[in-house]
């Protein structure tokens, strides 16, 4: 959940980034990153969603609510099926911690567990935690613009910079020319081999913005398998407070 | 008459010939107790790799194996047909899952393994290989009196990272069968000896009842591990092999198995272990290639003593010549001196050999003072005693390796007094 609150933010603050840019203008790659990373930061946002997960051997769907300030704190709690209620993810910068009702117990999860799946979705508890920005990890190039199945397209390349603790080859997205929502995100790992697809549809406006409102995350090792997370309702900039993301809270929030 | 005299000539001088025996039986205690600390450790890989944990053979599925898939059970009555069909196997049947594992502020991610006591004790002895604690993996009420904990038992490593003691509480959160999010509370019940490098540092060993409440996973179990009364199916285990390999084959013709998980496998202890099975292979070439090296330098004091005795003789050799004995009787007669002092080394070297090994079977060299959980080599942990295991073999083939290797060296000398020219060393 909490990857897909991140996913959510990043989308946000990329839109969000693009919209700040003047669209009538040709599209200055670097100025478009560094606002996007620029919006990043001090965003706060709360979102209910709920999350197929679709495998071969079950499919499951949860419901859960996010909030997130910046890109150092969220907090996820799992509000549906009855099982799982209750559940709660918190990070704070680099850490995540789980909070089981069940069982009344917190736990901080690893650097072992990193790469482990994050509640059974396709995600990683890396890309809860990965603090990667655009315009600090990677180099990012406008590999194409134009028309693309009937869509105006701008298609960014982005390459991890030498240094950069990032688990990708290469990032490829493709971006809305009109609305500047994103379109596909394509992840390479290091061999230039495409392992998993993001897919942005039903794109809403919220505060302004073109907002797609499900994304769709299809590994490519695991054929008919994907995880699809829908936003259904979406608010910005309310008003959190640091020690909201804290352990305390964490236990009472359920 | 000849045998006499080379005899004789031995204890001509003793202090040198006695030097001789000791570096020759010296080699061959060396070589002995080489041989007996590498057949007590092979011992001890085969016990371990066997007897503790992996049985003689085990049934998996195909995608068990490749992937660790969760999913890629086999259904519970295999084990009652396989018994019944082979009425001298046991089998135990075991379940495995990833899961993290927190206490405190420690959280470390774990093996989760799920045994059936009962049936484990009857297969392997892991369950005997306490260190502290007791192997059950009952259910207790906890303090809180709300819950029943199920007891859990823990690798010595684990326990000492994560700072648990027995009695203590230890979280496991997994992801489920089903998907959701499987979490309970455990009570550490017991530690285990280290066996296997990987278990003691992550594994957490509980009921089969535990591990299906904790993942939703009631289809089947993902190993079997079988164990034949019949001994000689560890060294000749293809046999019993095929019988329950025939066995699946029909079973799976009468229900098939899902696609998803492959096919049903058994394997055999040298397959599931080949590290150990190579390092048997391995441990029988290293005796012989260092016994080469002890025996041939301990044979070069004897090419000295042989070459020294020919040479200090040389004027007693020519005399011999010119009074017509024969060449070959001389170079008989050195070669008898070589092969007394090398049969009494050898019997000295086998009786010193024998008290020596016998010595470190009982009592071993014990390295506990500077790694109190062993060492591990190959996958394997050993006991940080490493004992010897004596076998009247190793005497017979090390003093004939000693013989055979000293005759060798001693043929030079012996030569020069074939050489020998009577009216040059005469005069």
């Amino acid at each position: 959940m909490k990857v897909r609150f991140r996913i959510l933010v990043s989308t946000m603050v990329m839109l969000m980034g693009i919209s700040a840019y003047s669209p009538a203008q040709a599209i200055e790659i670097n100025v478009l990153m560094e606002h996007i990373d620029r919006l990043w930061r001090g965003d706060t946002s709360q979102v209910t969603m709920s999350m197929t997960v679709k495998t071969r051997r079950y499919q499951r769907s949860m419901k859960m609510e996010a909030w997130s300030r910046g890109k150092e704190h969220s907090l996820i709690i799992i509000r549906e099926p009855i099982k799982d209620r209750g559940i709660a993810t918190l990070k704070v910068e680099e850490n995540i911690w789980n909070y089981l009702p069940k069982i009344n117990r917190v736990t901080k999860v690893p650097a072992s567990m990193m790469s482990g799946s994050w509640m059974g979705s396709h995600f990683t508890n890396d890309d809860l935690v990965k603090e990667s920005t655009f315009i600090d990890d990677f180099d990012s190039v406008i590999s194409f613009e134009g028309e693309r199945d009937g869509v105006a397209i701008y298609e960014v390349t982005s390459t991890p910079k030498p240094d950069a603790a990032v688990v990708w080859g290469k990032v490829v997205m493709t971006i809305h020319q009109d609305n500047f929502a994103p379109l596909h995100a394509y992840y390479y790992d290091e061999e230039g081999i495409q392992v998993r697809v993001m897919r942005f549809d039903q794109i809403r406006e919220v505060d302004g913005r073109a907002i797609p409102m499900r994304m769709t995350l299809i590994p490519e090792d695991k054929p008919g398998e994907l995880t699809e997370v829908l936003y259904e309702e979406v608010a910005f900039g309310i008003t959190l407070r640091e020690d909201f993301f804290s352990l305390q809270n964490l236990k009472q929030r359920r | 008459m000849l045998l006499f005299i080379a005899w004789r000539n031995i204890w001509r001088n003793p202090v040198r010939s006695l030097l001789t025996i000791a570096a020759l039986g010296g080699g061959v205690v060396m070589v002995i107790l080489y041989a007996a600390f590498l057949e007590g450790m092979t011992r001890q890989m085969v016990q371990y790799a066997t007897e503790i944990s992996t049985g003689q053979m085990q049934l998996h599925r195909q995608s068990f194996v490749d992937d660790q898939d969760l999913y890629a059970t086999l259904p519970w009555h295999y084990i009652e047909r396989i018994e019944r069909r082979l009425p001298e196997v046991v089998a135990a049947p075991r379940l495995y899952a990833a899961g993290l594992a927190s206490a405190g502020d420690n959280s470390s991610g774990v093996m989760i393994k799920a045994i059936d006591p009962l049936r484990e004790r009857r297969v392997t002895k892991m369950l005997d290989h306490l260190r502290s604690g007791e192997a059950r993996f009952d259910a207790v009420s906890s303090n809180e009196g709300v819950e029943r904990r199920y007891n859990v038992v823990i690798g010595t490593q684990m326990a000492r990272n994560m700072h648990l003691n027995i009695g203590d509480e230890l979280v496991l959160i997994t992801q489920a069968a089903d998907g959701s999010i499987g979490n309970a509370l455990f009570r550490i019940g017991g530690v285990l000896r280290p066996v296997e490098p990987n278990f003691d540092r992550m594994g957490v060993l509980m009921s089969i009842e535990a591990y299906q409440q904790l993942m939703y996973l009631e289809e089947g179990f993902h190993e079997l591990a079988l164990w034949t009364q019949d001994l000689t199916a560890l060294e000749q285990p293809q046999q019993p092999q095929q019988h329950v390999a025939s066995l699946l084959t029909e079973l799976h013709a009468e229900q098939p198995l899902d696609e998803l998980g492959g096919a049903a496998m058994v394997r055999n202890w040298r397959q599931l272990t080949p590290a150990i099975a190579d390092m048997l292979e391995l441990s029988k070439a290293m005796v012989i290639i260092v016994g080469f090296i002890i025996v041939g330098l301990a044979s070069l004091g004897m090419l000295n003593t042989m070459l020294m005795a020919v040479h200090e003789r040389t004027h007693e050799f020519g005399i011999l010549l010119s009074i017509g004995m024969s060449r070959w009787w001389l170079l008989l007669m050195v070669l008898f001196e070589s092969l007394f002092l090398a049969l009494i080394s050898a019997v000295i070297g086998s009786i010193a050999g024998t008290f020596v090994a016998r010595y470190f079977e009982q009592y071993g060299i014990d390295f506990s003072g500077s790694m109190p959980d062993g060492y591990d080599w190959g996958g394997i942990v050993f006991e940080p005693v490493m004992r010897g295991h004596f076998e009247p073999q190793h005497l017979l083939s090390s003093s004939l390796l000693m013989i055979t290797i000293a005759m060798l060296a001693s043929l030079i000398p012996s030569w020069r007094t074939v050489r020998m020219k009577p009216a040059e060393v005469l005069r």
